[in-house]
């Protein structure tokens, strides 16, 4: 399907959807209502306010039917392209910068209309046409996902067992933590953040680690597979329960992981867990939601812009920051939190913003590319990478 | 009495029929038919989101010239062993409860081999990774009793953590398979025995397991089976290494590689199909309900 008819689609589609929206509303009834509830597909940490999604829920003003999401960007791919996703879910956050771009070419996501969005206006700047992250929701020049989170990944570690500060990703691969290691069971963050290493220590000779060529790959892939035969990692953790049951449990004193995990496995294990900041650089991304195909057709465009509004707001920017350390997508965080005090700990949002700026300033980050140019060979490496 | 009309004798057979011939058409629909689709997919060739008609044995070279033929290798091994412990753990239950259990209370004992699987299989798997870990109930007791310095780390994130699973969650089939073998042995043969003076360990060799045999490797060969596709295994028990056939097909759909996934799935097809052949020829599966005169 090319772009033409890709429009086409999508106006008729529109036209469907309205028309169906408008006999609803002949008959006394929301179009929301009509519809039935936003089925959201997305990962748990994406709402905040209340254990469910109702805080989320009643901030847009509409319905959520939440859909489990798992981490894994081919996954999700898969399902959206080949699989049913798109009848299945009306709405869906990515897993990572690339992806928009993956889901949008195949017709799978759709064109947004950021007016209906009011909050819109609050985002960072790096979004705007030119800016640094401006690329990342757009596909062809056109918007087709919004902001919600972002971060720049790091090294989790057990201060208590280990007793010092850890500065450098060597640590993942020290003989002295041995089986006591763990990476995420993704291609897009485990070869991104290892390949970052290599180059930034000299010891492979790498590009662009966000987006690297067969032989490249092939390369940190072989440093992987050696490192996993030696007996370095315990396992590679997959999703957020099974990360943070890893770091929390002892089994593992340095883990590459997301910061919620971090966050978390310290409250839970009531230890000192520590995210670094790594000198050789940190996989930079950030996440976004994107209306699919289905959604549209399903006349769930108008609930989707409600929940967008909310990501968008200080509200959700604030509680994310403090709740999972997640970088908000907004500006005027500061302002909010410190119109509500009594729903903050100032000092920690103080904290874990300089933490995150110092990650932010190291000179070797790379952004998350989890639709890189040379996909298959990726996937082909990923693939003998798990196998070794 | 009114004769029956010669319309709905018709009626009668050909429903006869279509009754005895429906589960070949389950077979071929549902097995035989799925079974030939998954070959022929898999020497199709791949595209970046799926894959396009063609004929290259591309998928069977990077299975059988790659790590995966070694990690299908260690999990035929991993399942053989999870068979003989099952084995040795679950047929005397099995033996037990045909030759002591009362015959009225018998399959009400067997029924509470089936409560565990009330449960949805990845809670139970998952149930187990408290237990198992460095932190978990088996370290901390035996930390405590001081039988070890250490937590043993053996028996999880590694090809132990994926056999205790397998054990853990199919036992109970070698259970049934084995109580179903020992119903077709009349209950006077073990007393012929027992007045003859024949020991137990000889009952069990030389009577009990010749002719529970059949049970058994069915019992064995579901473990097996399992064992080689149930991709949840490795993935939440086992370490970096722990691989099974599932697991590899699981990896090669989430890379999209969908001929690979099929190749493997075909691979693991015709290994079982020559397990159940040979077990056959060996044992004559037909006999597993059929009484002995």
């Amino acid at each position: 399907m090319n772009q033409l008819e890709f429009n086409r689609r999508m106006l008729l589609k529109s036209a469907t959807a309205m028309a169906a929206v408008g006999a609803a509303g002949t008959f006394g009834l929301s179009s929301a209502q009509a519809a039935g509830p936003l089925k959201l597909w997305t990962i748990g940490i994406a709402k905040v306010g209340a254990k469910d999604w109702s805080a989320m829920s009643k901030q847009a003003g509409i319905e959520i039917a939440y859909n489990a999401k798992s981490a894994r960007a081919d996954e999700a791919i898969q399902k959206m392209v080949v699989g049913d996703g798109s009848k299945l879910y009306d709405a869906m956050s990515d897993n990572g910068g690339g992806m928009e771009d993956a889901l949008a070419s195949q017709g799978a996501v759709v064109e947004l209309d950021t007016s209906q969005i009011p909050n819109w206006k609050n985002i960072l700047p790096i979004y705007n046409p030119g800016g640094s992250a401006a690329d990342t929701i757009r596909h062809k020049g056109k918007i087709v996902a919004v902001p919600y989170i972002s971060n720049a990944d790091s090294l989790a570690y057990n201060y208590d067992k280990i007793g010092a500060d850890l500065t450098s990703w060597e640590a993942l691969f020290d003989a002295q933590f041995k089986g006591r290691a763990a990476m995420q069971n993704d291609f897009g963050p485990t070869l991104t953040n290892t390949a970052i290493y290599l180059k930034e220590s000299g010891k492979q000779d790498i590009d662009n680690p966000s987006d690297m060529n067969a032989a490249e790959v092939k390369g940190v892939c072989q440093f992987l597979i050696a490192q996993k035969k030696k007996g370095q990692f315990r396992t590679f953790w997959d999703g957020f329960g099974n990360g943070l049951n890893l770091l929390a449990s002892e089994e593992v004193l340095v883990s590459s992981c997301w910061e919620p995990i971090q966050i978390v496995a310290a409250k839970k294990s009531k230890m000192d867990i520590r995210y670094g900041t790594m000198k050789e650089g940190h996989q930079t991304w950030n996440n976004c939601f994107m209306l699919t195909k289905g959604g549209l057709a399903r006349g769930q465009s108008d609930a989707f812009y409600k929940l967008m509004n909310v990501y968008l707001s200080t509200w959700f920017g604030a509680r994310t920051l403090a709740t999972f350390g997640f970088g908000p997508q907004m500006q005027g965080v500061n302002e909010y939190v410190a119109a509500n005090p009594k729903d903050f700990d100032a000092a920690l949002i103080k904290a874990r913003l300089a933490g995150k700026a110092d990650r932010y300033k190291v000179k070797g980050n790379s952004w998350q590319n989890v639709f890189p140019t040379h996909i298959r060979d990726y996937q082909d490496w990923w693939a003998r990478v798990q196998a070794a | 009495m009114s004769p029956v009309p010669l319309s709905r004798l018709r009626w009668q057979r050909a429903a006869g029929k279509a009754l005895f011939l429906s589960p070949i058409v389950f077979m071929v629909l549902f097995f035989a038919l799925p079974l030939a689709l998954t070959v022929v997919w898999s020497v199709f060739e791949r595209t970046m989101f799926w894959m396009k008609p063609g004929f290259t044995l591309f998928s069977y070279e990077n299975f059988f010239f790659s790590a995966r033929l070694e990690n299908f290798l260690a999990s035929m091994m991993h399942s053989s062993v999870s068979v003989v412990v099952a084995f040795v753990f679950g047929f005397p239950v099995a033996v037990f409860i045909r030759r002591r259990i009362p015959q009225v209370a018998q399959h009400r004992v067997i029924l509470l081999f089936i409560l565990p699987f009330m449960v949805s299989e990845i809670i139970r798997i998952f149930a187990l990774r408290p237990v198992l870990q460095r932190t978990g109930l088996v370290n901390t007791v035996l930390l405590e009793l001081g039988v070890i310095t250490e937590p043993i780390t053996a028996i999880l994130y590694t090809p132990m953590g994926v056999i205790i699973g397998e054990v853990m969650s199919f036992l109970p089939f070698i259970v049934f398979a084995g109580f179903l073998a020992m119903e077709a042995v009349p209950k006077y043969v073990f007393e012929i025995c027992d007045d003859l003076g024949a020991r137990p360990h000889r009952v069990f060799i030389d009577v009990i397991l010749p002719l529970a045999a059949p049970g058994i490797f069915a019992g064995a060969l579901f473990i097996f089976v399992n064992g080689l596709g149930v991709a949840l295994l490795p993935n939440i028990l086992g370490g970096p290494g722990a691989v099974n056939a599932g697991l590899i097909a699981t990896q090669a759909i989430a890379a999209l590689d969908f001929p690979l996934a099929m190749a493997v799935n075909a691979i693991m097809m015709t290994t079982l199909l020559g397990l159940l052949y040979i077990g056959h020829r060996l044992f004559d599966l037909t006999r597993i309900l059929t009484p002995i005169n």
